[in-house]
C-alpha cells in the first residue's frame, strides 16, 4: 500500500524520524545540564531561520543581507501579542510571523526584480532602514530599552520541545519544497530566470510566494526567540549582525542544501560559545575566514566537502555529487559549467 | 536665505568627499564587474592608518595621505591578486565576490576592533575647529581641504583615464575585456591595477573622511551603500556624472536633517538606495550601470 | 489554409533605433514559414515579441482571435506560442528530464503526469538516453535538441525556432531539418524559423519572408524569394543583384556546402538587448 508521495526518500524519511526521535528523549536520557539543553534550544531555531533563509538564497538564489527584519518584526510582534493579549505561544507566534510576511512581500516584490549582487545590496538598505525606524518605534519595540517578556516556571524547558517541533517542521518543509515541481521552478528562475519565463514560469508570483513563506518562518523563528530568550531589543534583533548570521551559517554549512544550514547553525552555536569564554570578539573575524575560505575552495561549504569526501571512498557517483552541486549552488558549479559551455 | 546658502555650501564640500568615495567603487564595478563590498572596510582601514600616524607619530593627517594611498593601492592589489582573481567572471560569480569580499569585510572589521577596541576615535589637530570665511559663511578648514583633495584627484584621475595609455586601456577593458586581450592588453594586470585605484580611492575617502568625522571599526558601512547610490545614479567612468550624483546625494541629506528628525537621517542613504535600485537603475543619466 | 497567427503592423524602438518597422505576417495552421534576412535585420527582436519577451512599440499579436502581445511571455505560452533561444538557454542545474519537465509543468501550469509527458517528448527528439545528464554533458546539436523538446513539452501550437541548425556539423543538421519536419507532421504545430542555413531553409520552409533593416521586404515561396533581386541586394550589396540570374547563386545543392547567400554561420548579432541588466525583462 502506498503510503508516501513516490518523491519522499523511505531512508531519508525513517533518518529523519528517528532524528527527532532521539532529540526529544535526550534530555531526559542523557541529564542534559540546562545550559546544554538551552544551547540545543538555541541551535534549533537557528536552524530553522537559517534553512528558511536557504528557500530564497539557495533555492531561489537571491542572497538577502537583510533577513533581520522579519525576524525582528516577528519576535517584537510576538512579543506586543503576549503582552497584550496573553495568546499562547503558537498563536503569537503566528502572528508575528504572519505580519513578518507581510513585510517581506512588501519591500521584496519590487526589489526582487534585481539580480543578483544588486537584490544583495538593497537587502543591505532595507535591512538598516528598517533597524533605524524600528529602533525608535518605541510603541512597537520599546526603543534602545527593549521588550521583556514574564518568565514562568519550566519555560525553558518547554520551549526545547516547541523548538524541536519548530525544527521539523521547517526541515519537512524545506524537503518538501525541494522536491516539489515548486521547488523545480525556483530551480529554473535561479539558473536562467528569462529562459524560465519563456517557458511560462511567472518568475514574480513563484518569488512572492518564497518571499512569504521565508519572512514568516523567519518571523516565527524571531517570535520563538523572543520567547527564549524573554528580553528583546531592536539593535539586536534587527541588528546587521543578526543579518549575517543567517547568510554565514548556511554558506558555511552549505547552501541549498538542507544538511548545510543545519550544521552551519550548529558550528555556529558551538563557536560562539566557546568563543565567548575566550575571545569573544573574535567570531565575526573567524567567520570572516572561513566564508573566505569557503567561497575560493568549496563554494558548497561543509557539505560540499562532505560530497567530495564520499565521492573519494567511492560512495558518491562524480554524476549524483556533479547533480546535486548543480543544483545547489549559487552562481558557483552550475555557471561554472555555462561558462565552460559557452552560453550566456 | 543666510541658512540655505550655507546648506547647500555645506552639501557641496560633502560631495567632494562622496565622490571620491564613490568613485573607487565604480571603477572597479566597471571594469571587473565587481562589487567591492569591502569597500567599506577599506575607507575605515584608511581612517585608522591615518588616525595612527596622527596618534603615534604626530603626522597631520593630510600628509599623510601619500602613505594611506600607497598602502591601500598595495593592498587592493593584493586582495585581487590573492582573493579575487580566482573567481568566475561575470554574473557567474556575482553572487561568489560578494560573499568572498563581504568576508574580507569582516575580518578587516573584527582587526580593527582588536586592535584599537571599538570605540569612537577623532584625529583632531590644531586647526579642526579653525574656519576660513568665504561667501560670507564661516566654513571648517577641514571641509574645504577635504573638498580641495577630493576636486584634485577627480581631476587626476580623469586626466589619467582619457591621456594616458594605461587609463585608456582601463576604459578599454571595461568595455570589453575580450577584445582587448585580442589586441595585447594584459588583462589580468589591468584588473589589478584598477583593483589597487579603487582601493586607494577607498583609502584616501577613509582618512579625509576621519578628518571630519568620528570613526570606529564599523565605520564604512554607511558609506558603502552611499558610494553605491552615487555610482548608480551617476553613471560609471563618468567623472561628471558622478560628481553630479555625489551633489545631488549630498543635498538629499543635507536637507532632510531639517525635515526629518535626528534618527531618520540614517535611513535617508538606504532609502534613496532601494528607491534608486528599483525605479531608476538605468542611473540619471539613461546609461545602463548595472549591465 | 486557415491562419493560425498574424503579425499586425509589428514595431519595436529602442531609443532611436528601429529595430522592426511596421513588419505584417501570416502564420496558416501546419505551415513551416521560414524568416531570412542578413545580421541586424530585426529576426529575433520580432521574434521576442511575438513570444512575448518584449512588448511592441506599436502592432500586436494575434493568435486565432486571442491578442497575445504586450503580455508577459507566459502569457503567450500558456496561449500556446512558445520560443527556442538563438544561443541556447538550457538550465545548467538541472538534468535534461529536469529541463523538459519544467516546460512541461509550467507551459500549461499542468503538473499531472508531466515526467511521462516528458520522457515522450524527450524520446521524439531523441534525447531519452540523455535524461539523467546535465546540460553541460551535451554536444551542442544535443543542447539544440534539449531546447526544442522543453520548447515542444509546453504542448505549443506554434513553435518559434530560433535558428536551431546554424553552428552544428551536416550530419546533425540533417537530422535537425527531419526533425522539425516530423515536428510538423506528427505534432501538428505551426512553426516559423528563423535560420542562416540556406539550403534548410529552402527545403523546410513553404513560404518565405525576408526581413533587412527592420522591414520586410520579400515574401513568398523560397526559389522565388531568393531570386528576387532586392534580397540579393540586402545580402549581398547592390552589384551583386545585377548576377542575381545567374545560376549556382540561388540554389543549393547540398546542406554541406556553403554556397547560399549568407550560408556561413556568421556570428549571431544581437539588436536586441540582452538581459545583462540588473532587471529582468518582466513587462507585466
Amino acid at each position: 500500500m502506498k503510503l508516501l508521495p513516490h518523491w519522499v526518500s523511505r531512508p531519508l524519511l525513517i533518518a529523519f524520524v528517528v532524528a527527532l526521535a532521539v532529540l526529544a528523549v535526550v534530555p531526559g536520557v542523557l541529564g542534559l545540564s540546562v545550559y546544554s539543553r538551552n544551547q540545543v534550544t538555541e541551535t534549533f531555531v537557528f536552524v530553522a531561520a537559517a534553512l528558511a533563509w536557504n528557500w530564497m538564497g539557495g533555492y531561489l538564489g537571491q542572497v538577502s543581507f537583510g533577513h533581520s527584519a522579519m525576524f525582528g518584526v516577528g519576535g517584537f510582534v510576538s512579543a506586543q501579542l503576549l503582552l497584550a493579549l496573553h495568546l499562547p505561544f503558537p498563536l503569537a507566534w503566528i502572528g508575528g510571523g504572519l505580519l513578518a510576511a507581510a513585510y517581506a512581500l512588501v519591500w521584496g516584490h519590487p526589489t526582487l526584480r534585481l539580480r543578483g549582487p544588486y537584490f544583495s545590496i538593497a537587502t543591505i538598505g532595507v535591512g538598516e532602514a528598517t533597524r533605524l525606524v524600528m529602533t525608535y518605534w518605541e510603541d512597537l519595540t520599546g526603543g534602545s530599552s527593549g521588550l521583556s517578556l514574564p518568565i514562568t516556571a519550566g519555560l525553558k524547558s518547554e520551549l526545547y520541545y516547541w523548538g524541536l517541533a519548530l525544527m521539523g517542521l521547517v526541515v519537512a518543509a524545506s524537503y518538501t519544497l525541494r522536491k516539489s515541481t515548486f521547488g523545480l521552478g525556483l530551480l529554473a528562475i535561479k539558473s536562467d530566470v528569462d529562459a524560465a519565463a519563456d517557458v511560462g514560469i511567472s518568475p514574480t508570483l513563484m518569488q512572492d510566494i518564497v518571499l512569504l513563506l521565508s519572512g514568516f518562518t523567519v518571523g516565527v523563528c524571531g517570535a520563538f526567540y523572543a520567547s527564549y530568550q524573554s528580553f528583546i531589543e531592536p539593535g539586536d534583533m534587527f541588528g546587521f549582525d543578526r543579518s549575517i548570521s543567517f547568510v554565514l551559517m548556511t554558506v558555511i554549512g552549505g547552501v541549498g542544501t538542507i544538511l548545510g544550514p543545519a550544521l552551519g547553525a550548529v558550528i555556529f552555536v558551538m563557536l560562539r560559545q566557546y568563543l565567548i569564554a575566550s575571545y569573544p570578539q573574535l567570531y565575526l573575524g573567524i567567520y570572516g575566514l572561513l566564508l573566505i575560505v569557503v567561497i575560493l575552495f568549496e563554494p558548497l561549504g561543509i557539505v560540499g566537502l562532505f560530497f567530495r569526501l564520499a565521492r573519494r571512498f567511492g560512495l558518491l557517483k562524480p554524476e549524483v555529487e556533479a547533480k546535486m552541486e548543480a543544483k545547489a549552488a549559487v552562481g558557483g558549479a552550475a555557471a561554472d559549467a555555462g561558462a565552460r559551455t559557452g552560453s550566456p | 536665505m543666510a541658512r540655505f546658502t550655507e546648506l547647500v555650501v555645506a552639501a557641496i564640500l560633502l560631495a567632494g568627499l562622496y565622490a571620491t568615495m564613490a568613485y573607487g567603487l565604480g571603477l572597479i564595478y566597471g571594469v571587473l564587474r565587481v562589487v567591492n563590498l569591502a569597500h567599506g572596510g577599506i575607507i575605515m582601514v584608511g581612517a585608522y592608518v591615518g588616525w595612527v600616524l596622527h596618534q603615534r607619530l604626530g603626522v597631520d593627517p593630510y600628509l599623510s595621505i601619500p602613505v594611506v594611498v600607497a598602502l591601500s593601492f598595495v593592498f587592493g592589489i593584493a586582495m585581487y591578486r590573492g582573493l579575487v582573481r580566482h573567481l568566475p567572471r561575470g554574473a557567474a560569480g556575482g553572487v561568489q565576490s560578494l560573499l568572498l569580499l563581504f568576508g574580507v569585510w569582516l575580518v578587516l572589521r573584527n582587526a580593527a576592533y582588536l586592535l584599537f577596541t571599538g570605540n569612537d576615535q577623532t584625529i583632531r589637530t590644531e586647526y579642526s575647529t579653525r574656519s576660513i570665511g568665504a561667501f560670507g559663511l564661516a566654513l571648517s578648514v577641514n571641509r574645504v581641504a577635504v573638498f580641495g583633495i577630493a576636486i584634485v584627484t577627480l581631476v587626476v584621475l580623469h586626466l589619467f583615464l582619457t591621456r594616458t595609455f594605461t587609463g585608456k586601456a582601463i576604459r578599454a577593458v571595461a568595455q570589453n575585456a575580450d577584445s582587448c586581450t585580442l589586441v595585447g592588453v594584459d588583462v589580468e594586470r589591468i584588473y589589478s591595477l584598477t583593483f589597487g585605484i579603487g582601493t586607494a580611492l577607498a583609502g584616501l575617502a577613509g582618512v579625509l573622511g576621519a578628518t571630519l568625522f568620528s570613526f570606529n571599526p564599523s565605520y564604512g558601512s554607511g558609506d558603502l551603500l552611499k558610494a553605491f547610490v552615487i555610482v548608480v545614479l551617476g553613471g560609471l567612468g563618468s567623472v561628471m556624472g558622478t560628481a553630479v550624483a555625489s551633489l545631488i546625494l549630498a543635498l538629499v541629506e543635507v536637507f532632510a536633517i531639517l525635515a526629518l528628525p535626528a534618527y531618520l537621517t540614517g535611513a535617508v542613504g538606504f532609502v534613496i538606495l532601494v528607491l534608486v535600485l528599483v525605479f531608476r537603475p538605468g542611473g540619471l543619466f539613461g546609461q545602463r550601470v548595472l549591465g | 489554409m486557415s491562419v493560425i497567427l498574424r503579425a499586425e503592423k509589428l514595431s519595436k524602438r529602442f531609443g532611436g533605433l528601429k529595430a522592426v518597422d511596421s513588419v505584417d505576417l501570416e502564420l496558416n495552421k501546419g505551415e513551416i514559414l521560414g524568416v531570412i534576412g542578413p545580421n541586424g535585420a530585426g529576426k529575433t527582436t520580432l521574434f521576442s515579441m511575438i513570444a512575448g519577451s518584449i512588448p511592441p512599440t506599436s502592432g500586436r499579436v494575434v493568435l486565432e482571435d486571442r491578442v497575445i502581445s504586450g503580455g508577459s511571455p507566459r502569457k503567450a505560452v500558456h496561449a500556446g506560442v512558445v520560443r527556442t533561444h538563438q544561443i541556447v538557454r538550457p538550465f545548467q542545474n538541472l538534468t535534461v528530464l529536469e529541463n523538459v519537465m519544467v516546460g512541461a509543468i509550467y507551459g500549461k501550469g499542468r503538473p499531472m503526469r508531466a515526467r511521462e509527458r516528458a520522457l515522450e517528448v524527450m524520446d521524439f527528439c531523441q534525447l531519452r538516453e540523455r535524461a539523467s545528464q546535465l546540460p553541460g554533458g551535451l554536444t551542442l546539436a544535443g543542447r539544440k535538441r534539449l531546447e526544442l523538446a522543453r520548447a515542444l513539452a509546453t504542448e505549443p501550437r506554434v513553435l518559434l525556432l530560433d535558428e536551431v541548425i546554424a553552428g552544428v556539423n551536416p550530419a546533425e543538421a540533417l537530422q535537425m531539418a527531419d526533425l522539425i519536419r516530423s515536428v510538423r507532421e506528427k505534432r501538428g504545430l505551426s512553426i516559423i524559423l528563423i535560420e542562416h542555413v540556406m539550403p534548410a531553409v529552402m527545403r523546410l520552409s513553404d513560404r518565405v519572408i525576408v526581413l533587412d533593416a527592420g522591414k520586410k521586404i520579400a515574401e513568398g515561396m523560397p526559389k522565388q524569394v531568393v531570386k528576387d533581386p532586392r534580397v540579393v541586394a540586402a545580402y549581398l550589396g547592390e552589384s551583386a543583384s545585377a548576377h542575381a540570374a545567374e545560376p549556382g547563386i540561388a540554389t543549393a545543392p547540398t546542406p554541406a556546402s556553403g554556397s547560399g547567400p549568407a550560408s556561413h554561420p556568421t556570428p549571431p548579432s544581437n539588436p536586441t538587448p540582452t538581459s545583462t541588466g540588473p532587471i529582468r525583462k518582466d513587462p507585466k
